[in-house]
């Protein structure tokens, strides 16, 4: 047994991946700690902990994510770009267009047919279009994150929400808020807001088929039918495996290319 | 970091260095200018030197968010703070061109807050032409009176030639300095290079070629830059701090040719000193800039970029620009298009005045080297 490992440290969780050849082994999702460095040494250590190994069992280890540069026990790093599409590519092989929406940043990536990456675009500084908007507004609206998809989904009259960013889109919720908008509408709203702000984006590269989306937000419903709708496409549900894990993933396949290829 | 590097780190780290320092010790006077449409040479005549003003370390523009609206970039918005601080209080006057609006509200928030003793703005035409060089020539003259009357300097056709050839002898030697990032080891990187350059900005032209030169010998003939994955042209405009390029090559890039407004690009042509030395400027000014200020030129301007890539073996170019840029985010993003059609790798990357987002900006250049098989 051949073990390697990704980890991705992410503004808001880290992930990490242990992979024998083409199976994924062990894999956690955890909140990221303050200092980077503490969030990749404890989500990889609970990952070889539930897969009973140490880390002289792994061969390579690339990390990814903006912590990468700040983790002690990795071989090499990788982008979380690059990651994200080599996972995604693992996760839905015919993936054309990829779109990632973490914590703090989106991105949208073109892979070509052998599923390397030709083209990209990432946000900018702006939490507009990010994970960090839903936060936002899930607080603001008084539900759990994850439970704003399935809300959305209720809507029969969805709000539009005159702005994409953050703070005037807070304001446009609270007035909803106030107006007693049914909260279904209001979460169908912030998740429109959010995939029209992510369309931008990714008309940006040129959106190719197959289009898959990977990232924490992908497991919101909402968001992924209102960029359907926006885009015009559908988008590829990733069943393989949880898509926020696409990144780790990624780092993981990028380890193995290293030691099929004789670490090179 | 090596001692030549130490010192043109400290050079480049205030706006008022110690090449400043020592020229006024000797009763030179410093002229600030913004654009690369200034020609340097008329700056730099008798007793008086250029300075390309830059905002080194600005932490904030609290008080000139007062006068600037939020769409005026930072670059203009971090000058005007320093102006407002009394950070250039050393200059003996300004030189303005009327480039863009952003410039231009400067300029007049700076006259009216911090009224400089001299002042002046050139306005050049967004075309080329007759008519063109004919009005710039004229507003070159405008400039060189008004210098006369202020400064009390000869600005003769004869001094402004031998200030030309002055700074002639400069640009050949910058030139032929950054001509070296031609080999596929270059003795310096890339951001040794942009150091040169800024500290060569803020000096006297003759302390400017001693300066060069004295890099120059402490580089020899080495090929000491670290192993790179990707060889860069690095485009754009105003990026007056090597800490940007420094991160680029921090990710495995190598910067070996650049096309933004205070790198070696547009000042280092040659510009002929003989005939009438205000044609010569002029004619420099609107022809030799290749600026996306002129409404035409766009072709060559692509051209130029296509051609100094694959003349220092170039693997793709950035191009950065600073937010709310007109100039550059139009250009920008044809120019992007353009690029890729030649077939060259493209990366576009937007940027405030001061350093920040390093780490976005890593992962966009890792990626992009990544992208490139690199």
């Amino acid at each position: 047994m051949t073990c390697v490992a990704g980890c991705d440290v992410g503004s808001l969780t880290s992930k990490a991946v242990i992979m024998d050849g083409d199976r994924i082994v062990q894999s956690v999702i955890m909140k990221s700690k303050a200092k980077p460095w503490e969030s990749a040494d404890e989500v990889m250590r609970q990952a070889l902990e539930k897969a009973g190994m140490s880390m002289g069992d792994l061969a390579y280890c690339v990390g990814t994510g903006y912590g990468r540069d700040k983790m002690t026990f990795i071989n090499e790093a990788v982008s979380e770009i690059a990651c994200h599409g080599k996972g995604a590519q693992w996760l839905v092989p015919t993936a054309r267009t990829v779109i990632d929406i973490g914590g703090q940043d989106c991105k949208a990536v073109k892979l070509d047919d052998a599923g390397n990456m030709v083209k990209f675009i990432t946000n900018d500084k702006c939490a507009s279009g990010t994970g960090r908007f839903l936060e936002v507004m899930a607080k603001v609206l008084g539900v759990e994150l994850a439970d704003l998809g399935a809300l959305s989904a209720k809507s029969k009259s969805p709000v539009t929400l005159a702005s994409a960013c953050t703070v005037w889109a807070q304001a446009d919720v609270i007035q909803h808020l106030n107006d007693t908008v049914p909260l279904e509408d209001i979460a169908a709203g912030v998740n429109a807001a959010m995939a029209s702000r992510m369309a931008v984006l990714a008309n940006n590269i040129g959106v190719a088929r197959d289009v898959c989306m990977t990232g924490g937000v992908a497991k919101n419903e909402g968001v992924v039918a209102s960029l359907e709708k926006a885009l015009g496409v559908r988008i590829k549900r990733i069943r393989k495996s949880d898509p926020q894990l696409a990144g780790a993933i990624g780092a993981a396949l990028f380890a193995k290319e290293k030691v099929d290829g004789g670490m090179r | 970091m090596t001692a030549p590097m130490t010192g043109l780190a400290g050079l480049c780290a205030d706006v008022r260095n110690e090449l400043i320092e020592e020229a006024m010790g000797r009763g030179m006077i410093p002229l600030g200018y913004t654009c690369s449409m200034v020609p340097r040479a008329l700056l730099a005549v008798g007793t008086l030197f250029p300075v390309r003003m830059r905002a080194p370390g600005v932490a904030g523009t609290e008080c000139a968010d007062v006068y600037l609206s939020s769409v005026i970039c930072s670059y203009s918005r971090s000058l005007l703070e320093f102006a407002l601080d009394g950070r250039y209080d050393f200059l003996g006057g300004w030189v303005f061109v009327a480039c863009c609006d952003h410039l231009r509200r400067l300029c007049d928030n700076l006259e009216y807050n911090a009224k400089p003793d001299f002042s002046h703005t050139l306005d050049i035409p967004h075309r080329g032409g007759p008519a063109a060089l004919e009005w710039t020539v004229e507003e070159l003259r405008r400039l060189a009176r008004a210098i006369e009357r202020h400064f009390d300097v000869d600005m003769g056709d004869d001094a402004v030639r031998a200030a030309m050839v002055a700074e002639g002898e400069l640009v050949d030697a910058l030139r032929e300095l950054g001509a070296l990032r031609k080999k596929p080891q270059p003795p310096f990187s890339g951001t040794d290079y942009h150091r040169v350059l800024m500290a060569a900005q803020s000096a006297p032209p003759a302390r400017a070629l001693e300066l060069v030169r004295e890099f120059r010998e402490a580089m020899g003939d080495a090929s000491d830059t670290a192993p790179y994955r990707a060889r860069f042209l690095l485009v754009g405009g105003s990026l007056d701090d090597p800490a940007y390029t420094a991160v680029i090559e921090s990710q495995g890039g190598l910067v070996v040719a650049d096309r933004y407004c205070t790198g070696s690009y547009p000042w280092l042509d040659p510009v002929d000193a003989g005939g009438d030395p205000f044609v010569a400027l002029a004619r420099q000014v609107l022809d030799g800039n290749r600026c996306p200020r002129m409404m035409e030129g766009f072709a060559q301007r692509v051209n130029y970029i296509v051609d100094l890539a694959r003349e220092y073996a170039a693997d793709g170019v950035i191009i950065q620009s600073i937010k709310f840029c007109d100039t550059w985010g139009v250009e920008a993003s044809a120019l992007v298009t353009a690029l890729r059609e030649a077939g060259v790798p493209v990366l576009r990357l937007e940027r405030e005045y001061r350093q920040s987002g390093e780490g976005q900006l890593r992962t966009r250049v890792q990626a992009f080297i990544e992208s490139m098989g690199k």
